[in-house]
C-alpha cells in the first residue's frame, strides 16, 4: 500500500512538476509576446494560417474592385472612385511577414487587374511587385514604428506605384497620361491607408516567429 | 529578439527573405516579358481578343451588381415623371411648337440635298445597322479607360465597330466575346481618332490621355481653323469611323493645348449603340472607290439624236434642276460622236483606262453603233 501510494504520489508529483513547468513556459512566452502591447484579437490561441492574412484579404480586394467598377449612373455626373485595392496588400504583406505564397498571390491579383481593367498583360503585376519588393527590403525600418511613419511609407509606396505606372504607360503607348487623373487615382488609393493600419494591427504581431 | 524556445526559427529568417526576393525578381521578369509582348500601340483584334472568356464572367458579375441600382434608378425616374408630368407637358408643347417651324425646312433641305447628291454623283455613306447595349462595367483610371457592354458576337458585333450614345461618340469595340464586348473609350491613352472641325473643315487627330478631355493634335490649316466652341466631328479618314459622328466642342486647356469637351461628358454613359460599321471594305470595291467615274459610264444610253435639236436641249439644261442637267450634259458632251453615228450606246470603260482619263477634254469613249453591233452578232 505504502509503496503503491508512494509510487502514486511520485507519479502525481512528476506530472504536477511537468504541468507547472509548461505553465511557467507559457507564461514566459506570453509575457514576452504580449508584454507592453495591446491585446490582439488573435491572441486567443487561434492559429493564423495563410488563408487568414493572404487569401481572404485578396478575395476581398477582388470583390471591392468588382463593386467599384460597376457602372452605376450617379447624380451630378459623379463616378464611383477607382482605387487600386491590391496596393494595400502589396504594402502590408511584406510588413506582416515574408512569405513564399504572397508574391504569387500578388502576381495573380496583378493579372486580374490587367484583365479586368484592360491594361497590357503584366502592367499591374510589375507595379505591385515593385512595391512589394521595395517594402520587403525596408521592412525592418517600418515595422514597430509609429502610425504616422507607416502612413508616410504607404504614401511613398503609392507614389512609387503610380510613377512606375506612368513610366510603363509612356513605354507602352508613347503618351504621357494626364497627370491630374493620375493624381486623382493616387488620392483614392492613398485613402486606403486605414485598411493598411487595420491589417497590420490584426496580423503584424500575430505570429511571434517573425518578430 | 530571441524568445527562448523559438530560437531555432531564427535560422529560417534569412533564407526566407532572400527566397522571397528571388521569387519577386522572377515574377518581375515574367511580368516584364509579358508586358513587352502585349504592347497596345498597334491596336488590333489580337490585343484584347484573348480576354473574351474573362470579360464574359466579369460582365455577368457586374451586371448582377448594377441591376439593383438600375431598378432603383428607373423607379425614381418613374416617380419623378409622375409628379412632374404637368410641367413637363407644358414645356414639351412649347418645344413642339418651336420645332414644327424647322420640320418643313428640314424636309425641304433634305430633298434638295438628295438632288445635289444625285446631280454630283456623290457616293454617300451606306446605311449602318446598330445594336443597342448597356454598359455594365467601367474602368476609368488614368492608365486604362474602357467599358464592358452586354452585347457581343452573338449580335454580330465585330472588332472595330464604333460605339455612340445619345450625345456622341463613346469609343470603339476592341474585344468581342459571345455576349460581351469591350469598348475602348475615346479618352484612353491608346485612342487616336481622326476628327475634323465642322466650321472650317480642318483635320486633326484626337488623342486620349486618360482624362476626360482628349487632346487635339496635328491640327492642319491656318491659325483660325480652330476656335473655342467649334464642333468636332469624326472625319472618317482611315475608314475606322464613319464621317460626321458628333464628338464634342473645342476648348483650350490651362496648359494652352486644344482639347475636346466631349459630348458624352454631359451625362453618365448608360445605354450605348454599336454601329456595325467596319471599315472601307463595306463600301464598293477599291478600284471603284478610288476613281471618279466618267459621266458617260453612269448615264443611261442617250435617246436617238436629232442633230437640229441639240442646241435647244443644251440651252434648256441651264434652267432645269435635278436630273435633267445630267442627261442634257451627256447629250452635249457626246454630240461630236453622235454626229458621226446616228445611234450610239456608251460602252463601260475598263478601270485602267478610266483612271487615266477623267476630264471632259479627253477624247470621247469608244462608242458602239447599233448597226455594227448587229452586224457583229
Amino acid at each position: 500500500m505504502l509503496q503503491g501510494r508512494h509510487r502514486q504520489n511520485t507519479t502525481r508529483t512528476r506530472r504536477g512538476n511537468q504541468n507547472a513547468s509548461r505553465a511557467l513556459r507559457r507564461a514566459r512566452l506570453a509575457k514576452a509576446v504580449f508584454d507592453k502591447r495591446a491585446p490582439r484579437r488573435t491572441s486567443g490561441g487561434r492559429t493564423i494560417g495563410p488563408q487568414d492574412w493572404l487569401l481572404y484579404p485578396a478575395l476581398l480586394c477582388i470583390v471591392a474592385t468588382f463593386v467599384l467598377a460597376t457602372d452605376i449612373p450617379l447624380p451630378f455626373g459623379w463616378d464611383l472612385p477607382e482605387p487600386v485595392w491590391p496596393m494595400i496588400l502589396a504594402f502590408s504583406w511584406p510588413l506582416i511577414r515574408p512569405s513564399y505564397i504572397a508574391p504569387f498571390l500578388l502576381a495573380g491579383l496583378g493579372f486580374f487587374l490587367d484583365y479586368f481593367w484592360g491594361a497590357p498583360i503584366g502592367f499591374y503585376v510589375l507595379c505591385l511587385m515593385a512595391v512589394y519588393g521595395v517594402t520587403l527590403l525596408i521592412r525592418s525600418y517600418i515595422v514597430g514604428q509609429d502610425l504616422w511613419v507607416v502612413t508616410v511609407a504607404y504614401g511613398l509606396a503609392v507614389f512609387l506605384f503610380f510613377a512606375l505606372g506612368t513610366i510603363l504607360t509612356v513605354i507602352d503607348t508613347g503618351m504621357v497620361p494626364r497627370l491630374i487623373s493620375v493624381f486623382e487615382q493616387m488620392l483614392a488609393t492613398g485613402v486606403l491607408v486605414f485598411f493598411v493600419h487595420a491589417l497590420l494591427e490584426r496580423y503584424l504581431h500575430a505570429d511571434v516567429r517573425f518578430n | 529578439m530571441s524568445y527562448g524556445d523559438n530560437q531555432p526559427f531564427e535560422n529560417l529568417k534569412l533564407p526566407l527573405t532572400w527566397g522571397v526576393m528571388i521569387i519577386v525578381a522572377g515574377v518581375c521578369v515574367v511580368g516584364a516579358l509579358m508586358f513587352l509582348g502585349d504592347k497596345r500601340g498597334g491596336l488590333d483584334a489580337a490585343s484584347y481578343g484573348n480576354r473574351g472568356g474573362f470579360d464574359g464572367v466579369a460582365a455577368k458579375s457586374n451586371n448582377l451588381l448594377s441591376t439593383p441600382a438600375h431598378v432603383v434608378g428607373d423607379g425614381a425616374n418613374w416617380l419623378d415623371d409622375y409628379f412632374f408630368a404637368a410641367d413637363e407637358n407644358r414645356i414639351l408643347k412649347k418645344k413642339v411648337a418651336e420645332l414644327e417651324k424647322y420640320r418643313d425646312s428640314y424636309i425641304q433641305a433634305r430633298e434638295l440635298n438628295r438632288r445635289y447628291e444625285v446631280l454630283l454623283n456623290l457616293r454617300t455613306e451606306p446605311a449602318v445597322d446598330t445594336v443597342t447595349a448597356r454598359s455594365v462595367s467601367v474602368s476609368r483610371g488614368p492608365f486604362n479607360n474602357n467599358r464592358l457592354i452586354d452585347a457581343g458576337a452573338s449580335k454580330k458585333i465585330k472588332f472595330g465597330n464604333p460605339v455612340i450614345n445619345e450625345h456622341g461618340l463613346v469609343g470603339r469595340v476592341v474585344g468581342v466575346s459571345p455576349d460581351v464586348s469591350r469598348v475602348l473609350m475615346v479618352t484612353d491613352v491608346v485612342s487616336r481618332i481622326p476628327v475634323m472641325v465642322a466650321r472650317s473643315d480642318a483635320r486633326a487627330m484626337m488623342v486620349g490621355d486618360g482624362g476626360g478631355f482628349p487632346r487635339l493634335e496635328f491640327v492642319r490649316g491656318g491659325k483660325d481653323v480652330l476656335k473655342k466652341g467649334d464642333q468636332i466631328l469624326t472625319s472618317g479618314d482611315g475608314g475606322i469611323f464613319p464621317r460626321g459622328l458628333p464628338v464634342g466642342e473645342a476648348r483650350r486647356g490651362v496648359d494652352g493645348v486644344w482639347r475636346v469637351d466631349l459630348y458624352t461628358n454631359r451625362a453618365p454613359i448608360d445605354m450605348v449603340k454599336v454601329l456595325k460599321f467596319e471599315d472601307f471594305s463595306q463600301l464598293p470595291r477599291a478600284d471603284e472607290v478610288l476613281r471618279t467615274p466618267l459621266v458617260t459610264d453612269v448615264l443611261p444610253p442617250p435617246p436617238p439624236v436629232n442633230i437640229t435639236g441639240i442646241g435647244s436641249s443644251a440651252s434648256a439644261s441651264s434652267a432645269a434642276p435635278g436630273f435633267t442637267p445630267v442627261n442634257n450634259g451627256a447629250s452635249s458632251s457626246s454630240a461630236a460622236s453622235s454626229q458621226q453615228t446616228p445611234v450610239t450606246r456608251p460602252k463601260p470603260r475598263p478601270v485602267n483606262n478610266a483612271a487615266s482619263s477623267s476630264s471632259a477634254s479627253n477624247p470621247p469613249p469608244p462608242a458602239e453603233t447599233s448597226a455594227s453591233a448587229s452586224s457583229g452578232g
